[in-house]
């Protein structure tokens, strides 16, 4: 007598490409971050403050001395604005903060790991799910200053449009800085009021005590060691403002010299990821 | 090397932590039990089955394809890890929905697939509403639909009965047993040796990172009877519940860890599993967990390992 085993037939279904997949993870964590009111506040009122806040200096700098107003260079004050250094670095710290903690204390990034996707496109998608926010409070604001000021013709649309061309590079360069920073802190934990901690350590812990050393000791070297002074040099020098005390090649050095340093450790310490449970 | 899975000589650790030990076994066609106490290093070889770890020595194969870094591979296994899973906001529906598009599913076709794989694993009902709400039974059904949901080759699961209520248990042991008669493969783990008893003869012990012994379950099992086994069961009264358990003759002790807890051990564990749900339906009395701690089964590996 003889046994036949059945055959196993599996479904096959085309595999979507990876886009389609990693936009999966992408609405997952969309969604868990309108889930809560924190971040909805936080993102809400970040970019509102420093939308509001730049068109509010956008009108202000017409009481300048003729020459000093509205031109180009205008745009390195909304800029510099103190608010997008307070909403980047909250923003960081209540959404970004626990996109990988969460994932690791939770164990699902292991669940999401047994899927057809790698390191990679987890890392990516995570990103994809920071960036856009970040970028309302560091990019948006820019773009709708000078929208409103080639409006109202306050500018030109040209000058207008190079300040928006200007403020997508800059702003996004420090989108990806804090992008990367922030998701590198999350990988390091369980915890993501640690990796928060961390975004703010970076930001104020290394921005103001690097202002008052340089300021004492008469030397603007130290300012090369904050990201947001980093970013002033180089908003500064690319909206043609006067300068912010550093060269801004060393500080597009250092910014993105950090970026890419925090990303690829991020993407070894997500392949070294272990949890040991038996 | 035709077997599902091939180990040879795997090794991996964690740091000074020894994970597998140069482990070697072949695991066939249908069910397979991987049978060991926590720590043994089960879930260390289903981590590198699916890919996520690479071994530090040795071989091991999957379908007859290195698990490392490979992708398409991934399409053809279900993983139902030992842990909670994912976000408690997430309905069951959801939850099942979100995996399958990570498998590159359209919408509509992982929406119709999810309602049918909750369906199989009995959680229609529960399906639309948050994890988080679910037992802990109810999510290991969530995860072994999951599991399912892509309909893969082989299941992988770890540990899929802990915490499962009995009703919850049959359910899963139903599923498993249904997918292997469908031609599946299913490797499970569990450190409860008469869980795995009931769907295959199949097993492989692991012990320290080793494999000890592989083959047919039943040689082991006058070893393990020789040691009383514990049961940890979740329920809101603890002192009923030993009281009506009291009348088999084969239960050597109670123990109440917490006020709701209960823990019996028994000489005849398969007795006490056959027996317990209709105790428990006539006295009507709510058991919302069942849990084997695997003291009695470490006693076993001690006395095999010397």
């Amino acid at each position: 007598m003889s046994i036949t085993l059945p055959t196993y037939s599996r479904l096959e279904i085309p595999l979507l490409g990876r886009r389609e997949r990693l936009w999966a993870i992408i609405a997952t964590g969309l969604r868990q971050g309108v889930r809560r009111p924190a971040a909805i506040a936080i993102t809400v009122l970040g970019a509102a403050f420093t939308t509001i806040t730049s068109i509010i200096l956008l009108f202000l700098s017409f009481l300048l001395p003729a020459g000093q107003g509205t031109g180009l260079s205008f745009f390195a004050v909304p800029a510099s604005n103190p608010f997008v250094l307070f909403f980047v670095s909250a923003m960081a710290a209540v959404i970004g903060s626990g996109l990988i903690a969460d994932d690791i204390q939770s164990m699902a990034f292991t669940l999401y790991l047994s899927r057809p996707i790698t390191q990679l496109d987890y890392l990516l998608a995570k990103a994809a799910i920071l960036a856009p926010l970040v970028a309302l409070v560091t990019i948006l604001p820019l773009l709708l200053t000078a929208l409103v000021a080639a409006f109202l013709g306050l500018l030109s649309w040209t000058i207008a449009l190079e300040a928006m061309g200007i403020s997508l590079v800059i702003g996004g360069l420090l989108t990806l800085f804090y992008t990367a920073v922030t998701l590198f802190l999350s990988s390091l934990t369980r915890r993501k009021g640690i990796a928060a901690a961390g975004v703010f350590a970076v930001n104020f812990g290394l921005t103001i005590p690097a202002g008052i050393l340089a300021e004492s000791i008469q030397n603007p070297s130290i300012l090369y060691l904050s990201p947001w002074n980093d970013y002033l040099a180089i908003a500064n020098a690319a909206f043609g403002a006067s300068g912010a005390g550093i060269d801004w090649p060393v500080a597009l050095a250092i910014l993105l010299g950090v970026t890419v340093l925090a990303a690829l450790v991020t993407y070894v310490r997500m392949k070294a990821v272990e949890v040991i449970t038996g | 090397m035709n077997g599902v899975v091939e180990a040879a000589g795997v090794s991996k650790w964690y740091g000074e932590v020894l994970g597998l030990n140069a482990f070697t076994a072949s695991f066939g066609q249908g069910i397979t039990g991987l049978v060991g106490p926590n720590g043994a290093g089960k879930s260390t070889l289903f981590k590198l089955l699916i890919g996520q770890l690479r071994s530090d020595q040795g071989n091991i194969t999957l379908l007859g394809e290195n698990p490392w870094n490979n992708v398409p591979l991934k399409r053809r296994l279900g993983y139902c890890p030992e842990q909670n899973q994912l976000y408690g906001w997430l309905t069951g529906q959801q939850f099942v929905e979100v995996l399958l598009r990570l498998d590159g599913m359209p919408a509509a076709k992982a929406r119709v697939e999810a309602t049918a794989a909750l369906k199989v694993v009995g959680l229609s009902n529960a399906a639309h509403r948050p994890t988080r709400g679910y037992s802990r039974g109810m999510r290991q059904r969530a995860k072994l639909a999951q599991a399912l949901a892509h309909h893969p080759e082989i299941l992988i699961l770890d540990e899929p009965l802990s915490g499962a209520d009995p009703a919850g248990r049959v359910h899963i042991l139903r599923t498993i047993s249904d997918f292997a008669r469908d031609g599946g493969h299913v490797l499970m783990s569990t450190h409860v040796l008469y869980e795995i008893e009931r769907i295959t003869n199949n097993i492989v012990l692991i012990h320290n990172g080793k494999a000890i012994a592989a083959g047919n379950i039943h040689a082991i099992r006058a070893l393990i009877d020789e040691h009383p086994h514990a049961v940890r069961i979740d329920t809101a009264k603890p002192r009923q519940l030993a009281q009506a358990l009291a009348r088999m003759d084969h239960v050597v002790s109670f123990e109440f860890p917490a006020s709701d807890t209960l823990v019996v051990r028994t000489r005849q564990p398969d007795a006490f599993y056959r027996e317990l749900p209709q105790i428990v339906s006539d006295t009507k009395l709510e058991v919302h967990g069942l849990e084997s701690p695997d003291d009695s089964l470490d006693a076993v590996f001690r006395y095999l390992v010397g």
